[in-house]
């Protein structure tokens, strides 16, 4: 792009819808009339819990964010609560602060922790997921479902795929069937096949979305837009139609602004990614950078997990095509839907942890894909999106051109060791050391 | 033309004129906490009378170092790393690499033609890598030229790792009756192994022309320390503690 080109740019209009969304979704979860989960949704690839209309789940990662956010000496309190009860200061933040709040019985504003009824942490093959549920478990003396996520390395192998499927539809029936035996709740399904249509629709859209922000210069929406309403319908529960028409609207917002080179960033000047979720607590640098005309596109975790694009056999890139059922298959049993509703692979969308080249891989894919000039990675001290191959992955987006800072902090929900003017110079730094120069001085 | 310089560290401010590309007036003294903006004055006026100037003379200042928002009367203000790569090319045409040494903070940059290609800050833990040296002289009693000329094999060592370990060590080794030149030694060589970890996190590295300036350059022990374990042999500019004034100040007559 020329350099100092200047396009139009205009508020986003589901914005505010966006924000009545979210408004809604705080008022149900405040009802008492509901069974309330903790925890993360299990190996379904729709919202399941809407097929039980009188459950509400409730999210440990944003809730453990959001302490951190809104109230920073209650999230240090929290932690310290999990520290003396002998959790170690390097887990993850979100469960800090959350454990924290259950261990002294009341959560960031002084109102009593709400009981949880039972708990399912996300399934995960090897990191700290099922310690999460345990811990929530064993203190509340509540139930815990985890259905088992299944991997296994290269390339897709019809037979390994067979019996884990199976187990897969297994581990979800189960926890249907057990959640109706111990609640009295009816599992609705013709709302969950109702919901698995809506919800099919929804990804569509996030892909589409996705490839207009990565393949538009200028790109019609930051990753800093997309995480005002990245929840919605996932972790902020909603009705499911809303969810449905929300995304439709935001799908043809972006649609409309990329025909008309409407830009997020009216300077766009140059691209980066990341390669974690962002510091929740500090969003702030996002904006920082506009000024020098940076966007940020986000990471391969704001796109699906990596699951909305893929690089084909011939090296281009597009919009991933995943084995499916067929649109016709025949759901007349319970086990039909949970069967449809669980996917037709066994192992995660988008290759996670399924090489043992994928991080620096797929981040150099990513940044091509996302036509990236560079990229900021955030050693974290421990935790979520820990540092896990964070400079094996600068070397090689450095060798694929891209230029490359990184920055120290904690973790994105806990800011214990973020320096916040230590990560503004680095910044500055980073841009003049490209010839870029802040607009607004 | 005349332009000026000031560079406004954690320690120390710099201010540097420059007359037609040449330095006229220069001039260092303590940064100082909240007088800053008043002793970056001071030390910007005595700068100007060694170069026999007003400051209506001077049609341009561009300030640098951390504390660069404290100039008020700046006309532009640059990161560091842009400053010290501009000071090296005027000195050093070739340079390939800058290294910053500061008080606070080390900054290496990879120089390619026009751009600084990479490059990377000291992590938070070797911060005040200068500062910690100045102000071990001073518990020891020495002047920090004295504490950088204690160089040679070492009979004791500190914590290279962190500079509040290796505190604790030296202080250690001097109530057991420790010889404190011995542990001065053992300071400088610490503070070098931690600089050349910044050095070694570049990527890319390009050591064929390695430009090093900064204040930290005056400890002559940590220089040489720093260009054994590193393997580079260093260019030290004239002025390297004026260094980043010099570059501010040339950028300033080039804008």
């Amino acid at each position: 792009m020329a350099k100092g080109q200047k396009w139009e740019t205009r508020p986003l209009d589901f914005w505010n819808k966006a924000k009545e969304l979210r408004a809604g979704w705080q008022k149900s979860i405040e009802s008492k009339e509901k069974v309330v989960g903790q925890g993360n949704t299990f190996d379904l690839s729709f919202d399941w819990q809407a097929a039980f209309p009188a459950v509400t789940v409730i999210e440990d990662n944003p809730v453990g964010s959001m302490m951190q956010n809104k109230n920073e000496p209650y999230a240090r309190k929290a932690r310290l609560a999990s520290e003396v009860r002998g959790w170690g200061r390097e887990i993850c933040g979100y469960q800090g602060n959350c454990w924290g709040a259950q261990f002294l019985g009341y959560i960031d504003d002084g109102t009593a922790w709400p009981d949880r009824k039972f708990v399912i942490p996300m399934p995960c093959v090897c990191d700290q997921h099922a310690k999460r549920g345990q811990q929530a478990r064993d203190f509340e003396n509540m139930p815990q479902w985890m259905a088992d996520r299944l991997i296994y390395f290269g390339e897709y192998d019809e037979e390994r795929e067979k019996p884990m499927l199976e187990h897969k539809v297994y581990c979800n029936y189960r926890i249907i069937n057990d959640m109706e035996r111990i609640f009295g709740q009816q599992f609705d399904e013709e709302e969950c096949a109702k919901l698995m249509a809506g919800s099919k629709e929804v990804r569509e859209y996030s892909r589409e979305i996705s490839y207009l922000m990565a393949r538009t210069i200028p790109s019609p929406l930051s990753v800093k837009d997309l995480y005002s309403v990245y929840t919605i319908g996932g972790l902020t529960k909603i009705d499911p139609d809303a969810t449905v028409q929300f995304w439709r609207m935001v799908r043809d917002e972006v649609k409309w602004r990329a025909e008309n080179q409407i830009a997020a960033v009216g300077n766009e000047q140059f691209r980066f990614i990341e390669a974690h979720p962002p510091s929740w607590h500090y969003m702030k640098y996002y904006r920082y950078l506009e000024q020098y005309g940076a966007i940020c596109l986000g990471s391969e975790y704001s796109h699906g997990a990596g699951s909305n694009y893929e690089v084909r056999p011939d090296g281009s890139i597009g919009l991933r095509v995943d084995k499916t059922y067929p649109d016709d298959m025949e759901m007349t049993t319970r086990e039909d839907i949970i069967r449809v509703g669980s996917g037709a692979l066994a192992r995660p969308a988008g290759g996670f942890k399924t090489n043992e080249y994928i991080y620096r891989d797929r981040i150099v894919q990513f940044a091509q894909f996302m036509q990236a000039d560079g990229a900021l990675l955030a050693i974290w001290r421990h935790g979520v999106g820990c540092t896990l191959t964070r400079k094996e992955q600068a070397m090689y987006l450095r060798d694929a051109g891209l230029n490359v800072i990184h920055y120290e902090g904690s973790q994105p929900g806990d800011r214990t060791d973020l320096d916040e003017k230590r990560l503004l110079d680095q910044l500055d730094t980073w841009m003049e050391s490209q010839g870029l120069r802040k607009v607004t001085e | 033309m005349i332009t000026a310089g000031i560079d406004v560290g954690i320690a120390y401010t710099k201010a540097v004129v420059l007359k037609d590309g040449k330095v006229a007036g220069k001039a260092c003294g303590l940064s100082g906490g909240a007088k800053r903006p008043a002793n970056v004055q001071a030390i910007y006026d005595k700068a100007l009378a060694e170069a026999g100037v007003k400051a209506a003379d001077v049609e341009k200042v561009f300030a640098t170092g951390k504390g660069k928002f404290d100039v008020s009367f700046a006309d532009d203000r640059l990161t560091e790393v842009v400053t010290a790569t501009q000071a090296a090319k005027l000195t050093t045409p070739k340079v390939t690499t800058v290294i910053d040494a500061g008080a606070d903070e080390i900054v290496v940059g990879v120089v390619e033609g026009e751009k600084i290609n990479e490059f990377v800050l000291n992590q938070k833990c070797a911060a005040g890598l200068g500062l910690f040296l100045e102000s071990m002289a001073e518990r020891f009693d020495m002047t920090v030229e004295e504490l950088g000329a204690l160089d040679g094999p070492l009979s004791v060592t500190v914590n290279e790792g962190c500079v509040v370990f290796a505190e604790l060590d030296a202080l250690s080794l001097a109530n057991r009756g420790t010889d404190l030149k011995e542990i001065g030694k053992a300071l400088n060589e610490a503070c070098a192994w931690r600089a050349s970890m910044t050095i070694n996190d570049i990527y890319k590295q390009n050591k064929d022309c390695v430009v090093i300036m900064g204040g930290l350059v005056k400890n002559g022990a940590f220089l040489k320390a720093l260009e054994r374990i590193a393997g580079v042999k260093f260019v030290v500019p004239e002025e390297p503690v004026y260094a980043g004034a010099i570059g501010a100040a040339s950028l300033a007559a080039a804008s």
